[in-house]
């Protein structure tokens, strides 16, 4: 019985752990689409990643804050995102930027 | 319940805290490579080779165990991106440097604690610069430098040159990958006849 309690105190301790574990990533890019609150960046590198928006990031163009809607395929972003992988990480702020003059 | 609780709290203190936030009180982390989990991506920092060139004051001079060593590197930063440029110096060593942006950049000399969580760095100064020269005593024991951001859309030039009593320079680019600079010792310099 001790055991089952210990576990079940455990798991929560963990799983919590879990949750606040993380790498922060810039990533530099332009955004391929935005949907359902997940926004498509292809890097400059050419690789296309996704990252999840929540009520929390910060969005802003030339440091006015804007709403996801004005996310549009195309415009060139600066993403700080964080979790555990760079696909799939949590926006903490989308910067919209000029576009990157090609090289 | 009491020793549920307890062993809960043993739980986090000996596997959780040094996997999730490289937090290792009892070193039961650090032994089982748990303390690695808390950064993937990034390998921890070796190390310094040799001495760790801590001065030892006699009056006004500050005697080291070793030469001071130098280096000189451009570092190029491409639109939006960062980069932390840091010397390991021990307690007290001393460092000179003179670094110049081709444009604006954002920066932040600052330092970390050796053994200290990531989160932890102590800032030194973060005024706008474009460039600066000056010298440095480390406060304690740790990686001391530079961290710059180019927030435009342009490539920005860094000029570091520095001197001091340290043994290698670390590079940390913001796609997260990571580089170890060897140092110059005094006797790449030619003398003057």
């Amino acid at each position: 019985m001790t055991r089952l309690i210990i576990a079940l105190l455990a798991v929560p301790v963990l799983a919590g752990g879990a949750l606040f574990a993380h790498d922060e990533f810039r990533i530099i890019g332009t955004v391929a689409s935005y949907k359902a609150n997940v926004m498509a960046v292809k890097k400059k590198e050419g690789q296309t990643v996704s990252v999840r928006l929540d009520k929390q990031t910060l969005i802003t163009r030339d440091k006015k804050k804007i709403t996801p809607a004005e996310l549009t395929a195309g415009l060139t972003v600066v993403v700080d995102a964080y979790g555990d992988y760079e696909d799939d990480s949590l926006a903490l702020e989308i910067r919209i930027v000029p576009p990157i003059a090609a090289r | 319940m009491a020793a549920a609780l307890v062993a809960a709290v043993i739980v986090l203190v000996l596997f959780v805290m040094p996997a999730e936030y490289g937090i290792d009180p009892t070193g039961v982390g650090g032994a089982l490579g748990l303390t690695a989990i808390a950064a993937p991506g990034l390998a921890p920092i070796p190390p310094p080779q040799g001495d760790t060139l801590a001065p030892v004051a006699l009056g006004p001079i500050a005697l080291y165990p070793g030469q001071y060593k130098f280096d000189a590197r451009e570092i190029v930063l491409g639109p939006y991106e960062y980069v932390e440029f840091k010397y390991h110096l021990a307690e007290g060593a001393t460092m000179l440097f003179a670094w110049a942006a081709s444009g604006a950049v954002m920066h932040d000399f600052h330092g970390d604690r050796e053994g200290a969580p990531p989160d932890a760095a102590q800032s030194y100064d973060a005024a706008a610069r474009r460039q600066a020269d000056g010298s440095f005593t480390a406060p304690f024991t740790g990686i001391h430098g530079w961290y710059w951001e180019n927030p435009g859309g342009e490539d920005v030039t860094i000029s570091l040159h520095t001197a001091g009593f340290y043994s290698t320079g670390y590079q940390f680019n913001s796609d997260r990958t990571r580089e170890t600079h060897e140092v110059r010792a005094l006797d790449a310099i030619p003398s003057d006849n």
